[in-house]
């Protein structure tokens, strides 16, 4: 290596200086103390603790309330997940089909987007409002005959459960929509030519081009939505009295992180306890989904894609 | 047979219209009742649904300011965060991400590694000691602790390494070089103008990211008069405002207005970078 290239070379470590240290006093700092006050009674109010071990964790086991947070977290995301994901690809085929000739795809899959941006603040004070005893949701349902009298929806627990799944399927199916799109467009169109000619169906081509070849960034949706879906927090906290209510229906575990952290003495060693814990569920999760995903993607796919790009050499 | 195929490819292209219309109107309807409602009075709201805009836009304004909400406050203050975190955002992630592309230095690939480990990692978690820590460090209730974060944005900086990658400059560069160009020089002058697309849907997404940031705002900002928007809104549930429903509405249509405004200019450049950030070639 010449001296100019080394000096160039050095400018690389120059660049990503101020990532590294913004992410060492930013992020990795905070992580640290977070784990480090999960093993101590420290609270807002005395801000002193001392190490106290496990016991935070062991009370968080002890507790219900816990176990009840992870199973409303992972139910409502896996309840909005599917369906959003069902919705992308059935929407994302029909945009893409050379059959179909879809009009203004542009406009739909922009149109579809647009909850995504909205304030999530904005839109949980919305749907309390069209929720609301008093809301046009009831007036709908009264005059339309739907509904005898009037009722409070937000004080049944399986209706705002189902509100609060409702929502984030619709405010990000339109941006997995984007992504599908985005997947299916970069398959090349010889492959579906190929199969055509060898009569296969559009469901054939479907599981077997279509699904196969957007696997790397189904993987990407699938993990990058968990990883937001187990800290999620706007829309179940502001819908109704940011403590999970009707019944802790939908007390997620950031709601619970929160409610331990803004209690009255403010115990941060129990609210970095719930944190520490649902970040290693997440990342055990998130990153094992990658990797086991990956590791067969390079191996077993590898073959029916070589023999469909046989059969294409072949035809020519 | 042909005539048949003709015919099921127009029934399913009916019943596909069909569909996505729904779709549409599902989208669609709550936004627009939101910004239907912040034009009609209380009373209007309360006899029942409308579709069209009324004439109460103004009077629900003043019922808005009239309870003390400072909304060109929270304006002001959102704008100066957002503003903050975009151009920190923007300059930070293009930085690294060049330096991932251009230069070749020992332990590049393990750093780019790395930056995608980080974005499959739940920062948020971790809130709690990041309080704790800005409060000895005096810095809560400060905007520092939203904006200077950023510095180190992975997501920033995947989507700038996508998009730099997706662009032929190396013959650019070591022309510069040999002009006698410095190495910030040739980023700042040749680089940065050449990835303004790309460093504007960086920049947008930014944006719209702290402009609708609540949990950070809400955990870290205390005083009211630093509150931003998405932390006014909450307000907006309160007592005080309990019968106004037509205050409440306009509340909340003028905090998604200017998003609104900046996707209808932007919305391609906003498609194609979601797609940019997910598609690897």
């Amino acid at each position: 290596m010449s001296l100019v290239n080394f000096r160039r070379n050095y400018y690389g470590y120059l660049f990503i200086a101020p990532f590294v240290i913004g992410f060492l006093i930013f992020g990795l700092y905070p992580l640290y103390n977070t784990l480090a006050l999960s093993f101590t009674d420290f609270t807002l109010m005395s801000r002193t603790g001392t190490f106290i071990g496990l016991k935070n964790f062991e009370r968080l086991f002890a507790d219900d309330v816990f176990m009840k947070a992870v199973r409303n977290t992972w139910l409502i995301w896996m309840l909005n997940f599917i369906p959003q994901i069902g919705v992308a690809l059935l929407i994302s085929v029909w945009f893409t089909s050379t059959r179909l000739r879809i009009k203004a795809v542009g406009v739909w899959r922009a149109l579809f987007f647009l909850p995504n941006l909205l304030m999530p603040a904005v839109v949980a004070s919305l749907f309390f409002g069209l929720f609301s005893f008093y809301g046009p949701v009831n007036q709908f349902m009264v005059r339309a005959g739907f509904l005898q009298e009037a009722m409070h929806y937000l004080q049944n627990a399986t209706i705002t459960r189902g509100l609060v799944i409702f929502i984030q399927w619709w405010m990000w199916f339109g941006q997995t929509v984007i992504i599908v799109i985005a997947g299916m467009t970069s398959i090349p169109i010889p492959l579906y030519e190929a199969a055509m000619v060898d009569g296969a169906t559009s469901t054939q081509m479907f599981r077997r081009i279509t699904l196969p070849l957007l696997k790397p960034i189904l993987i990407y949706i699938f993990v990058t939505s968990l990883v937001g879906g187990m800290q999620m927090f706007d829309i179940p906290f502001l819908l109704t009295d940011g403590r999970g209510s009707p019944s802790s229906s939908i007390m997620t575990n950031n709601i619970l992180m929160y409610m331990k952290f803004a209690s009255s003495k403010g115990h941060i060693g129990a609210a970095s306890a719930v944190g520490v814990l649902v970040f290693i569920m997440t990342c055990i999760c998130a990153l094992g989904i990658f990797y086991l995903l990956r590791e067969k993607d390079s191996t077993s796919n590898n073959k029916p894609k070589s023999r469909l790009f046989n059969n294409l050499n072949r035809k020519k | 047979m042909f005539d048949n195929y003709k015919f099921n490819t127009n029934v399913m292209r009916v019943l596909i219209y069909a569909v996505l219309f729904i779709l549409l109107v599902v989208t669609i309807v709550p936004i627009w009742l939101l910004l239907v409602n912040a034009t009609r009075s209380t009373t209007e709201i309360q006899q029942g649904i409308s579709i069209l805009p009324s004439t109460h836009l103004v009077e629900n304004y003043r019922i808005l300011l009239s309870k003390g909400l400072n909304m060109p406050r929270g304006f002001a203050n959102s704008l100066f965060v957002a503003v903050a975190s975009t151009v920190i955002t923007v300059y930070f992630s293009m930085l690294t991400a060049y330096a991932i592309v251009v230069y070749e230095f020992k332990g590049k690939q393990l750093f780019s590694n790395f930056i995608v480990l980080l974005v499959m990692i739940p920062t948020q978690l971790s809130i709690v000691g990041f309080y704790q820590y800005m409060s000895r460090l005096g810095l809560t209730d400060n905007y520092a602790s939203l904006i200077l974060p950023l510095i180190a944005n992975a997501g920033g900086v995947f989507f700038g390494k996508q998009y730099l990658e997706s662009m032929l400059i190396q013959d650019l560069i070591d022309a510069a070089r040999i002009d006698g160009a410095s190495e910030l020089g040739i980023f700042h002058l040749i680089m940065m103008p050449l990835a303004i697309p790309g460093a504007a849907t960086l920049g947008i997404f930014a944006f719209v990211a702290s402009w609708n940031n609540f949990f950070n705002a809400f955990i870290l900002i205390s005083s009211i008069n630093k509150y931003t928007l998405p932390m006014l809104v909450q307000t907006l549930r309160g007592d005080v405002y309990r019968t106004e429903y037509g205050a409440i509405y306009l509340g909340l249509a003028m905090t998604i207005v200017p998003i609104i405004i900046i996707y209808a200019l932007f919305s391609r450049y906003i498609v194609s970078g979601i797609a940019m950030g997910a598609v690897k070639e």
